[in-house]
């Protein structure tokens, strides 16, 4: 499963890697990338996770989920 | 898919185009608010400042102490807690998770700071208001300035981003409709005119025109289009028009998959980052213990809050993750931009890296060193080519094997469109085939074919020969047991195979070529092309083995078509898949040439090369500054104001620099 998320508030380095270790740490991730430049992160697991707990793992850090998108 | 469903499906897509918009352009919307941001900040913080220095500048004070400490606190507040408002709000947020960021030193500085002009009153410690508003103003500086640098670097790949065609001119019945892009479904017919933007991947159905490709595989000519042929969404119609039927759309669409595989790249590591990033995680808890101890070591050795204040403050401010996190992805984004434009696509970071350690190039041969089709490339006799032509292309017409495609093209090529009628057509699989052509019994084939037909090759023995050892399949045209002629089949050259391998021969690259076909053909292309080392009859299953092989002495690249060499694009260190328009499989390879093109391979090295550089200049100046700058800091030997603007110029410098990368010729 992989899934491609575009957040936003992001505007430091720090922030983005905040968010990526943050969706690290959802049961069940298998790796998490996000890029400052592009605001768009990449979730790869391999049971579904809730588009739900992704938001929250996201707002955890201060930042804003804007858009989901499966593959 | 019922009307219900449809209209669902409909909705959900139009939903989707939105938002997609908006974030287009969150870029620009972002700049416009840090702009506002600072001007409102200057607006207020440069009366502060004149207020503070006012002795200083005019040796007088603008008002008396009281007033003036009171007139700062004031114009300060709005400073951090409105302009700075998501700033604080951003950075205080993270700190109630543990999830620090910049902001949340910036914060914490800047309300310390601001906290200060408070109790000063109360004779603790030194007032740094003015202070506190006068970081904020160069942070918001800073960043709108980082803002416009980025702006930059991501120009190329905005610009990819935002090069779908908006609309589309459909055919429904005999109306012509226009639509979003959005709407458009498979099967839809396009209507496509000169100067117009092709909306979706598709098939032309009627039509010849030329399209301008260059915006998506960088191929500078334009390609010509007849009906069958594919087009690319997003690519523009030069000269005629083109009838397209929609074969893909949305999400599925070339350009679609190019823009996923850049983002998705600008999310993978490169190795040399690892330790940036093992350091930007724990940076900010880090600076904050680290100021948090210059506080109290200064407090308790000097006996001076103010001054162990004014050092904690700096070591706050001047810490600054953002060029050491910056450093590689703002390089990456550059150099994904400029190999773009020409159809390099970078899929994984970490190929920029190993690059640079690869010894050995295997190129695939066919569709890689070659164009992957057969073509007609000598007739003998010369003088009675149209006649050999005509006659076999009549016959080759029944058939589909790629030597016959090659043969029958030919023919269209010297202007025959009318083939003659053949009659006891029969194909002799392996060997060639026959048929009657008005009355005249007509062979067409190898040199088994006709020993077995007994027909003499008495005269064309020299020239089957001189065909052999050129590489050529030779097909033998008789007529009534007697030879017409030969001609010489061959997958041609790309144009610029010849001068791409001679230009990483001469770099002191290893070339090596991988082929099915046996030594001697093989032989005759590879020195063709200057390549010294042939691997021929391999399966296309053992090409991984073969890739293994050599990668026992040093790293090795592959370079194939990665539909057929996929396995030995993933077993290669670095794996370039090559292609041309649509036909290529973008999720193999590391880096993928979107243009069939071999210069492109020297340009991604290059291209990969002159990123590796960059990221080691820009690793070096983040880590420098820091090292250098925290102990100043620490020391006390940074007024908290000049920490702010050092740290803001440490991100700039290296937002720039990674910018100087288009400086380099690729």
């Amino acid at each position: 499963m992989k899934k491609k998320l575009t957040i936003s508030g992001m505007h430091c380095a720090s922030c983005a890697a905040n968010v990526e270790r943050s969706l690290k740490k959802i049961n069940g991730v298998k790796s998490a990338s996000v890029s400052l430049l592009t605001k768009k992160g990449f979730v790869e697991s391999d049971e579904d996770i809730s588009d739900d707990e992704i938001r929250k793992a996201v707002a955890r850090t201060g930042y804003r989920l804007e858009k989901i998108e499966g593959e | 898919m019922d009307k219900e469903k449809m209209k669902e499906h409909d909705e959900l897509h139009h939903h989707n185009l939105e938002i997609d918009e908006e974030m287009e352009s969150s870029e620009e919307k972002e700049l416009i608010q840090w702009r506002r941001k600072l001007i409102w900040a200057w607006i207020l913080a440069i009366p502060i400042a004149l207020f503070m220095f006012s002795e200083r500048l005019f040796g007088i004070f603008l008002f008396n102490e009281q007033v003036t400490g009171i007139l700062i606190l004031i114009l300060a507040f709005p400073v951090i807690f409105i302009i700075g408002f998501g700033t604080i709000k951003g950075g205080l947020t993270g700190v109630s998770h543990f999830y620090f960021n910049m902001d949340s030193l910036i914060s914490l500085g800047t309300i310390i700071a601001y906290l200060t002009g408070i109790f000063s009153y109360f004779g603790f410690v030194k007032d740094y208001s003015g202070i506190s508003a006068m970081i904020m103003a160069f942070f918001i500086t800073g960043k709108y300035v980082e803002a416009l640098a980025r702006g930059k670097a991501t120009s190329e790949i905005r610009k990819l981003l935002e090069l779908g065609a908006k609309n589309a001119r459909i055919l429904r019945g005999k109306n012509e409709i226009e639509i979003p892009v959005s709407e458009i479904k498979f099967g839809d017919v396009m209507i496509v005119r000169p100067g117009e933007k092709i909306p979706t991947d598709g098939i032309v159905v009627r039509g010849e025109s030329s399209v301008d490709e260059s915006m998506i595989t960088g191929e500078s000519l334009p390609v010509d289009k007849i009906i069958k042929s594919n087009v690319i969404g997003a690519t523009i119609n030069q000269d005629g028009i083109l009838y397209v039927k929609a074969t893909k759309i949305g999400k599925d669409t070339f350009l679609a998959h190019i823009i996923n595989l850049i983002e998705e790249a600008q999310g993978t590591k490169i190795p040399i980052q690892k330790l940036a990033d093992r350091i930007t995680n724990i940076f900010v808890p880090a600076i904050l213990i680290i100021a948090i101890s210059s506080f109290a070591v200064w407090a308790v050795l000097s006996r001076d809050i103010s001054k162990a204040v004014g050092i904690g403050i700096s070591v706050l401010v001047i810490a600054c993750p953002c060029a050491l996190g910056l450093a590689t992805p703002i390089s990456l984004m550059v150099s994904s931009g400029m190999g773009a434009k020409r159809g390099i696509l970078i899929r994984k970071g970490e190929a920029i890296q190993t690059m640079k350690e690869v010894k050995t190039i295997v190129f695939d041969k066919t569709g890689t060193i070659t164009q992957g089709k057969p073509e007609v490339i000598r007739i003998y006799p010369e003088k009675s080519k149209e006649r050999i032509i005509e006659v076999s292309a009549s016959l080759e017409n029944l058939s589909e094997h790629p030597i016959a495609r090659a043969i029958v093209s030919e023919a269209e090529k010297i202007g025959i469109r009318n083939f003659k009628k053949v009659s006891g057509f029969k194909i002799l699989r392996g060997r060639g085939l026959e048929g009657d052509l008005s009355g005249k019994e007509v062979v067409i084939g190898n040199l088994d074919l006709m020993k077995e037909r007994g027909i003499s090759l008495e005269k064309f023995r020299d020239e089957i020969e001189e065909f052999g050892e050129r590489g050529y399949t030779t097909m033998i045209v008789a007529e009534n047991k007697k030879i017409l002629g030969i001609i010489g089949v061959a997958d041609a050259l790309k144009e610029d195979s010849i001068s791409a391998i001679k230009s990483l021969n001469e770099r002191g690259y290893r070339t090596v070529m991988i082929t099915g076909d046996n030594l001697k053909t093989a032989k005759t292309i590879a020195e063709k092309v200057g390549i010294k080392e042939v691997i021929a009859n391999v399966l296309p299953e053992d090409k991984e083995k073969k890739v293994i092989d050599l990668q026992r002495s040093g790293m090795v690249a592959f370079i194939g078509d990665g539909i057929n060499d996929a396995p030995a694009l993933k077993q290669a260190n670095v794996g370039i898949a090559i292609g041309t328009g649509t036909d290529i499989a973008i999720e193999s390879g590391d880096i993928v040439l979107a243009n069939g093109s071999l210069s492109n391979v020297v340009s991604a090295i290059n291209l990969s090369k002159a990123t590796f550089r960059k990221i080691k200049q820009n690793l070096f100046w983040a880590f420098a500054y820091n090292t250098i700058a925290i102990p100043l800091a620490i020391a006390g030997l940074l007024n908290p104001v000049v920490a702010e603007i050092a740290m803001a110029l440490s991100s700039i410098t290296v937002v720039s620099n990674a910018n100087l990368l288009r400086r380099n010729k690729i």
